[in-house]
Parts: structure tokens; C-alpha cells; sequence
């Protein structure tokens, strides 16, 4: 692993850490105070910061000292985390987050915007503090105000965030004049006597004279008289003080730095000597310069004479056991070289394994689970195959043979589903960032919204949440920006002037939901129609249930909004939400009630891998259509079959009419109309929630099929989703139920305007 | 803790003299006055300064009793951290035979 | 023989970075992620040396140190603070926990090795 691989390593950890930050903040913002939410998010921004000043991003340490700072002050109860607070604290962490991913990939972040935060973060810090300078061991959070802005780059060259605090123990550039460099080396007299201090918390006298030794030429004095006699001693006690000269040409401050972590449980004097009566005073041991053996406790092979007995044994023992030891960590260490993700995981599992934790986890690089899931489906598409040829070769069915492929199916079918859970991730990061959004759209067009998430933890394939991410950005803002009314009209309107968006994930029958709701004034029913008029949508007399109505916004080129604001503006409409929904092979719907909001559904499969299929023919080609889309199949019967218009069909169910989609005719299989009597009828949901029956010719069976994506192979056909391999070794393309019923409704519209009407 | 009494008794030390095991060289040496003690330091890998006091201490107790308290054996890393902490004292840095 | 390090730190990032630097420097490295575990691990790894980072979840540093110190056969095991925050107080407080010494981060590979070699035989 090299530094390139930690510092990945590290801005993933960023990524959690802001997470954690942001919830932590939220939860503030609702209310809670428990101190471990605070702890949390002080230790989120720690973590930043101290990953940061590893890897030297200097600007990312500024910033993150500064709110850490601030954070530390609601800590220690110093600073009462308001509304106004954390809605500084909010900010900040986005802030945060553009330094992070500015760090990563380059690119430069608002200054004025985080130098104002920065401002206002040491404000909250100074301004809640005016009695802190009385405290006599006060926070870095008073001294850190008067401090250059640290944002600004060019005013503070290193990322010392320490307030003057002299971190780095041996770089001392000597003080000032006085740095006249002993010329071959002066005398220095030092006493020291350690308390018992010293020796409880780990330091060892033995050891500071050794590295005091290294010094220079030393010879040292042991003063034995505070020792008492054996029986009344305390073994644990410290009785001996030392008298040591040294001529060494480093500084008196080179001296005190070796005594560092001991100074506060020592005595401890040192003094440039006379040299002349340095060697009267005491009789002085001179100490060998050869103390090598002191560094390498395994040494000394010459002792190994007449008895080694027990020390060999125990020592054996302890070799053996730190094999042991080693060996897991060389084996992790072998792994690193692979990747470097996978060696962290198996190093700190190394550390818990003794522990014996519950509920590891490990990170695996995504690539190889990809690579996993890539080979699985292989392993479906193979198994599949062999299943067809042994059937086919064998008509007799050998029952072993049979069983056995049955089995291999199953286990197929576990190892696929357990693969797809590893990559099966919770929406709450995507959700996460949607708050962000709100924030910030609601602050720019002045409004005041609260965003309520709900199921963030349902879980979805990863690369159904890294697509998701887009739409829903978009249809957020659009909700803040026309969905929720201001706060004057709302208070006019009788309502909270603080509005609320809802999002919601849930799973419901193999697909997840996804909804977003929100309480505002709900689509005005009449100017969308009238848009529509307008833009030559639907016809002037055409008549609409509100429902069709509010699923206009759908439509390509539809915008309500007055003036194409900066915000929900941007040339994107609705039209390519939806697009984008489908191409996942999803649906989204609306509903809207005027006064009380709107509320946009979407639902989408729970992979992109695989997709539960019903193999069907039209016209002589082997289609796909994914089982999630049909309500039920039937064979329709002549008297059910009207026609309509010049070649609209309907059918008719139990006691309703809907639309008949020739499949063949969609796709351009065939030039005419297949007779629905010798075809099956799939009744289909489609996205507006009313029900089409596609005709095909004949259904095959179902299947579980492996999705290769069509535009990465060959390119986009429409009407087609995706393809698959059967286990005939065939091709076969997956429909895209909503693109064909759309295709369907398209020709007819526009002609047939009075469709529309029958609805 | 062997031979308590009669005959010369004989005390190898632990691998690591730190401060876990100062406690117990003192108990082994103050159950083992009265009698000449030789000790082996042959196996001594690391050696704190309360280790040493005990030994020290050791030294001056069994002079007290006038018996004969030496170190036979000491490993290298013994003698060079007794050298080092300034402790010379002939009972404690075993001549080389 | 190799010395063993505990190194007990709730980064991921902080605990690779020890880990390839105690490596490198051909120590052995045992890591647990915060207190809790890392008194966990303690039991039966037996360090030369542990370094521990302050602010962590579950047990911070100072109460990690406290329950090292009070382990009869481990109490005497150097313990250095890895910390950003350099100012006395924090500084005080682990100490009086019973730290031994201290690494101010940012981290620093040669100032984390020789921090180790000064309170390690």
C-alpha cells in the first residue's frame, strides 16, 4: 500500500465522516442533545482535519480547525447549539464537503463563502466565550479568532493549527542569537531524579539515559543514599537520582528535549559546566558508546551457554507465538499488494480476530465485486444452457442427472442473490446529500423547508443508488422551488410557513420505492392544461381526468414555471427525470392535491443485473418483457376485441375497455396488425397508472435473465431496454414496457386526439 | 522461590526486568536472605532501574549479613545497562571468567 | 524479534498510515479501532509499545489509558498519545491518565518512529 492508496482510503472516510456529520447536525437541529451526537460530529471534523494534516491539505486543516473549534465549544457546553448555530454548523459542513471533494479532484471551492463561514464559525466561538479568558487553561477555541483568517492560504504557510504551541519536540531552530553551536562540543552537568510517576506511566529511566547518552560522551554518576534497605523498600518506588556530564555539541535544549515525556515527574537540572570542575565533583562512570545491545533485546547469543533452560524455552515460545502473529500480518501483507482496500479490512481483522468482535465488516473494492457479479451472471447464463442441452440431448431425463441440474439451478440462484446483496447498499448517503439541497435552494429563493427522510436504510443495488442521485437532485429542487409555496403565501394559506419535503424509500414487491412528497400549493391543474394547449400537447377540447393532467409535466418540453428560474431552470424538465427513471428501468408517477402538495412516485427494479422475465415471441423473435410490469396475462377471445379509430383496438376486461398494443406493429416486426385471437394479451401497468394489454404471439415461460446492457454492446434501440442471453445461446432483447406503450399512445395521439378522451 | 535456607541458594533472572517484575525479584530476594546467593543474569534481555535497585538493594542487605550476594552470569545487555545507569558496584557486574 | 505495536485509532485513515509506517519501519502492528477493543486486543498481544489516538467512540483515549494502567500485567506498556490537539490541557489529561509521551499530529512517519524507539528497550 502506498500513500496514493491511504489518501483514497482517506477521502472515502471523508465521505462517511461527513455523512456522520451532517445526521449528527440534523439531529441537533431536531432537538436532540445527547452528548454522544455531539461527540460525533466533533470527532467527524477531527477526523477530517487529522487525516488532512497528514496528507498536507492545508486549506481542508484551516477550515476544519476553525468549525472543530467551534464544535468544541458545544461540547464543553460553552456554546448553546441553536437553530441559528447549526444552521451556520450546516453550512460549515457543506463547506467542509466542497474542501473535501476539492481536495480530491482538484478544482477550487467559494472562498468568500467559506471565508465567511469562517468568520462566523470563530464569532459563535469568541462572541459565546466573553469570560473564557479568565479560564486558566482555555480552549483553542478563544485563541483561534484572533488568528490570520486560516483559509486564507498565502497568509498561513504551515497547517500549525496549534495556537503557538511548539508541536514538533525536535526541531528546535535554537532561540533567537544564542544558537552559537558549541565548537567541538561544551560540557553539560545534568541531574536527574525521576518520581515513581515516571516509572508508573511507561517511561524508564534506563531509556532516557540511553538516548542522553547518544548525545555525546557521557559519564554519570548513580546517587544510591535515598535507597532504603531491602526489606523496608518499595520495589515500585523511585530512589536513585542521577549526576551525569556530558560534552555533546548540541544544545541544552537538545539535552531537555530527551527528557520530554518525563519532565513532569522528574527533577531535572542541566547547566552549561566549568569545565574545569566537572571531573573533581563526583566520581563519574564513563558509559561505554557501544549501546547497541540495549537497542535489540534478542542479542547477546553468547550467553546462550551451560543453562538455558527455562529463558530459551519461554523465549522459543514467544518466537514461535509472534510467528504466529507475524504471519497473519504477513499474509495481510500480501494481500496489500493486491489492494489496498481489502489489506486495510484484513489488518484491523487481524487486531479483532483476537478480540473475537461480532459484526465485522470488510471493504472490498467494487471492482471485484462487479467482477463477482459479471461472472455469476456467466454462471446463470451457463447453467441455464447446460440445462437446455441436457434436456434437449436426453430426452429420457436420467432423474440423477436431472436432480443434479436442479440443484445447480438453486445454488445458482442463491449465489446470485447473495452476490447481489453484497453490493446492495442503503439509499441514506443519496438522501443524506438531498438535504443539502434543500438548504441550499431553500436559501436562495428565500424560503424556509424541512426535509423528513424515512427509510434510508432500505437497500438497493449501488448501481441503482449512483443513478438515482441525479433525478431526485432535480425533482428536490423542483420541489423547493415550485412546490412549496413561500412563506408569506403560506401563512395566507393557513399553513406552517416552514414547509416540509418528505422523502421516503421502501421496498414493495421486488422493486424499490421511492417517494417524494411535499406540502405545497400541488399542481394547478388548470395552467398546466393550458400549457399543454399550448404547447400543442393535448388538444383544446381534449378531456383530461386530473390525474392525466398532472402526469402532463411529464411530457417533453413542459415547464410551468413562470420564469425559468436559476434554480429548477437549467433546460431540465420533468420529461428527463422520467427518461432517466425509465432507463433504469423504472416508473414515475404523480399526485398532486391542490392546497395540500404533491407527491412523485417512483419505483425501480432493485438491481440492474438481473431482471425476473416472462420470454415471449412476436413475430417469429424471442422478446423479454420484465415480469414486475405484468398484472396478469390472457388469452382474449374475439368478442372482447373492438376496434377503434382507423386501427386502435381495445379490449375488453371484466367490466373495462383498454388499449391494445401491438407489439409487432410497435417494434416494426411486422407491417400488419396480428389478430389478437391467436396472440396472448399481457395486461401491463403503465406509468400513469392505467392498464394496456400488449399482444404478443406466444409466451414461452419464465425466466430469470442476466441484463447486458444494449446501449454499451450496440446502441440505444427504442422500445427496447436492454438484452440477454437465453440458455439457447440466443439473444434476446428485453422490452421496455413503458417506452412501447408510450410509442403506442404517441401515434395515437397526436391523429387520434380523441383517445384521450375514452381515458 | 527455591532453597530458602541452608546451602548457597541461586537465582536466575527473568528476561525483562521492568516494573511488573520488581515487585516479585523482591520478593524472591528477601525470601532468600541468609544465605549466599549466586545470580544468574545470563537470560536478562531488558533491565529498568527498579529492577536495579532491588539488585542494589540486594547487595547491601546481603553485605549486611555478611554473605556472599554475586552475580555469576550476566548477559550483555545486563552489564551495559548497569554501566549506563551508573551502577558499578562489583557484587552487580560479573567478572568475566 | 520484532516489536509488537498496538495501535488503537477510529480512522481508517490514521490506521493505515501506522500501519504502513510500522510496517516499513519492521515493526509488528496489531490495530483495534477504539478503547473498547483496544483493551480487547491488549489481552493477549502483549505490546512493546501501544499508540493510541484521544478522541474515539466507545472509550477515548484517556479511559483506554486509565484501564491499561490499571491491568496488572500490561501496566507497564509505554503508551504515546497520537493527537492533533497539542495545547497542555489535552495534554495534561492524558498524561495524568498515564500516558508515557505524545506524537502531535499532523502524522509524521520519522516523528512517530523515533517517538516509539525513545520509550521502547
Amino acid at each position: 500500500m502506498d500513500m496514493n492508496e491511504i489518501k483514497e482510503i482517506f477521502f472515502q472516510e471523508c465521505e462517511e465522516q461527513l455523512a456522520e456529520l451532517e445526521s449528527g447536525l440534523l439531529k441537533l437541529n431536531d432537538g436532540d442533545r445527547d452528548p454522544e451526537t455531539v461527540n460525533a460530529v466533533f470527532r467527524a471534523v477531527h477526523s477530517i482535519k487529522g487525516g488532512a494534516g497528514a496528507f498536507g491539505l492545508d486549506d481542508l486543516v484551516s477550515f476544519a480547525h476553525v468549525f472543530e473549534t467551534t464544535l468544541d465549544c458545544v461540547r464543553s457546553n460553552k456554546l448553546e447549539p441553536t437553530p441559528d448555530v447549526l444552521k451556520v454548523m450546516l453550512k460549515s459542513a457543506d463547506v467542509l464537503a466542497d474542501l473535501v471533494s476539492a481536495s480530491r479532484d482538484g478544482g477550487g471551492v467559494d472562498e468568500s463563502r467559506s471565508r465567511g463561514l469562517v468568520k462566523e464559525l470563530e464569532a459563535l466561538a469568541h462572541g459565546e466565550l466573553p469570560s473564557s479568558s479568565a479560564h486558566e487553561a482555555p480552549k483553542p477555541a478563544p485563541k483561534a479568532a484572533p488568528a490570520p483568517a486560516p483559509v486564507a492560504k498565502a497568509e498561513t504557510p504551515k497547517p500549525t493549527d496549534d495556537s503557538g504551541f511548539q508541536p514538533i519536540p525536535f526541531s528546535f531552530d535554537g532561540f533567537g542569537e544564542d544558537e552559537e553551536p558549541a565548537i567541538e562540543g561544551s560540557v553539560y552537568e545534568v541531574s536527574f531524579k525521576p518520581r515513581r510517576e515516571l516509572y508508573s506511566k511507561g517511561n524508564e529511566a534506563a531509556l532516557l539515559l540511553r538516548d542522553l547518552s547518544r548525545l555525546g560522551e557521557m559519564s554519570i554518576n548513580c546517587d544510591t543514599d535515598a535507597l532504603p534497605p531491602l526489606d523496608k523498600m518499595d520495589p515500585e518506588a523511585s530512589y536513585f537520582g542521577w549526576k551525569i556530564s556530558i560534552r555533546t555539541t548540541k544544545s541544552e535544549d537538545d539535552i531537555r528535549a530527551v527528557f520530554e515525556f518525563a519532565e513532569w515527574d522528574c527533577d531535572l537540572e542541566v547547566k552549561l559546566a566549568e569545565e574545569a570542575s566537572s571531573d573533581e565533583e563526583l566520581p563519574m562512570v564513563p558509559v561505554p558508546f557501544d549501546l547497541s545491545i540495549l537497542d535489540d533485546s534478542s542479542g547477546g547469543e553468547e550467553e546462550k551457554g551451560a543453562e538455558q533452560g527455562v529463558s530459551e524455552e519461554t523465549v522459543a515460545a514467544a518466537v514461535s507465538a509472534a510467528e504466529t502473529a507475524s504471519n497473519v500480518s504477513r499474509a495481510a501483507r500480501a494481500v496489500e499488494k493486491k489492494e489496498s482496500a481489502a489489506a486495510a479490512a484484513a489488518a484491523q481483522n487481524n487486531a479483532a480476530a483476537a478480540a473475537a468482535a461480532a459484526g465485522q465488516t470488510i471493504r472490498v473494492d467494487l471492482d471485484r465485486v462487479d467482477r463477482l457479479i459479471n461472472l455469476v451472471g456467466e454462471l446463470v447464463i451457463n447453467q441455464a444452457m447446460l440445462s437446455q442441452s441436457v434436456i434437449e440431448n436426453d430426452a429420457t431425463g436420467t432423474s440423477a442427472v436431472n436432480m443434479g441440474l436442479e440443484e445447480l439451478q438453486q445454488l445458482t440462484r442463491e449465489i446470485q442473490d447473495s452476490v447481489m446483496a453484497i453490493r446492495a447498499q442503503p439509499v441514506k448517503p443519496v438522501f443524506q446529500r438531498m438535504s443539502r439541497i434543500v438548504r441550499e435552494v431553500a436559501d436562495m429563493v428565500g424560503k424556509s423547508i424541512r426535509l423528513v427522510t424515512e427509510g434510508e436504510n432500505t437497500e438497493v443495488d449501488k448501481t441503482v443508488i449512483d443513478k438515482i442521485a441525479e433525478p431526485l437532485t432535480h425533482m428536490i429542487r423542483n420541489a423547493v422551488d415550485h412546490g412549496i409555496e413561500s412563506p408569506e403565501k403560506r401563512e395566507a394559506a393557513g399553513k406552517d410557513p416552514e414547509g416540509t419535503i418528505k422523502l421516503t424509500a421502501k421496498h414493495r414487491s421486488g422493486r424499490i420505492l421511492i417517494e417524494l412528497a411535499d406540502d405545497g400549493a400541488g399542481i394547478n391543474r388548470e395552467r398546466v392544461r393550458q400549457k399543454a394547449i399550448d404547447n400543442d400537447i393535448i388538444a383544446a377540447d381534449a378531456n383530461l381526468s386530473d390525474d392525466e393532467i398532472d402526469n402532463l409535466i411529464f411530457m417533453a418540453g413542459f415547464s410551468t414555471a413562470d420564469k425559468i428560474s436559476d434554480i429548477s431552470g437549467r433546460g431540465v424538465g420533468m420529461d428527463v427525470v422520467k427518461r432517466s427513471i425509465q432507463a433504469l428501468g423504472g416508473r414515475i408517477s404523480i399526485s398532486s392535491r391542490p392546497g395540500y402538495g404533491s407527491t412523485f412516485t417512483m419505483s425501480l427494479p432493485l438491481t440492474l443485473a438481473v431482471l425476473d422475465g416472462m420470454v415471449v415471441t412476436v413475430a417469429g423473435q424471442t422478446l423479454v418483457v420484465p415480469l414486475t410490469a405484468i398484472v396478469e396475462t390472457l388469452q382474449p377471445e374475439a368478442a372482447a376485441i373492438h376496434s377503434f379509430g382507423a386501427n386502435q383496438r381495445l379490449i375488453s376486461i371484466r367490466n373495462s375497455f383498454c388499449p391494445l398494443v401491438d407489439v409487432g406493429r410497435v417494434l416494426n416486426y411486422r407491417a400488419t396488425q396480428a389478430n389478437p385471437v391467436e396472440g396472448v394479451a399481457l395486461l401491463v401497468e403503465s406509468e400513469g397508472g392505467g392498464q394496456r394489454a400488449l399482444m404478443v404471439d406466444a409466451i414461452q415461460g419464465q425466466r430469470q435473465v442476466v441484463i447486458k446492457s444494449l446501449e454499451a454492446n450496440y446502441t440505444h434501440v427504442p422500445g427496447i431496454a436492454a438484452a440477454t442471453i437465453l440458455g439457447d445461446g440466443r439473444v434476446a432483447l428485453i422490452l421496455d414496457v413503458d417506452a412501447v406503450v408510450a410509442a403506442s399512445r404517441g401515434q395515437s395521439m397526436k391523429p387520434e386526439m380523441s383517445l384521450a378522451a375514452t381515458g | 522461590m527455591a532453597a530458602k535456607k541452608a546451602g548457597p541458594g541461586s537465582l536466575k533472572l527473568a528476561a525483562v526486568l521492568d516494573l511488573n517484575e520488581a515487585s516479585n525479584l523482591h520478593g524472591k530476594l528477601v525470601s532468600m536472605r541468609g544465605s549466599d546467593l549466586k545470580i544468574d543474569a545470563s537470560g536478562v534481555e531488558r533491565v529498568g532501574v527498579q529492577c536495579a535497585q532491588v539488585l542494589v538493594a540486594g547487595v547491601k542487605a546481603w553485605e549486611d549479613d555478611k554473605k556472599t550476594f554475586l552475580v555469576e552470569k550476566a548477559s550483555d545487555a545486563f552489564q551495559k545497562t548497569m554501566q549506563l545507569i551508573g551502577i558499578n558496584h562489583e557484587n552487580l557486574v560479573a567478572k568475566e571468567i | 524479534m520484532k516489536k509488537k505495536v498496538l495501535t488503537v485509532d477510529d480512522s481508517r485513515t490514521i490506521r493505515n498510515m501506522l500501519l504502513v509506517t510500522l510496517n516499513n519501519a519492521g515493526f509488528e502492528t496489531i490495530q483495534a479501532e477504539d478503547g473498547v477493543e483496544g483493551l480487547e486486543v491488549l489481552e493477549g498481544c502483549n505490546p512493546d509499545v501501544i499508540v493510541t489516538d484521544i478522541n474515539m467512540p466507545r472509550l477515548d483515549g484517556f479511559g483506554f489509558i486509565e484501564g491499561v494502567r490499571r491491568n496488572e500485567k500490561y501496566r507497564a506498556v509505554p503508551i504515546l498519545v497520537l493527537t492533533t490537539e497539542s495545547d497542555a490541557e489535552k495534554k495534561n489529561r492524558a498524561r495524568q491518565a498515564g500516558a508515557t509521551g505524545w506524537i502531535v499530529k499532523p502524522f509524521d512517519p520519522a516523528k512517530l518512529i523515533d517517538a516509539i524507539e525513545r520509550v521502547t528497550a
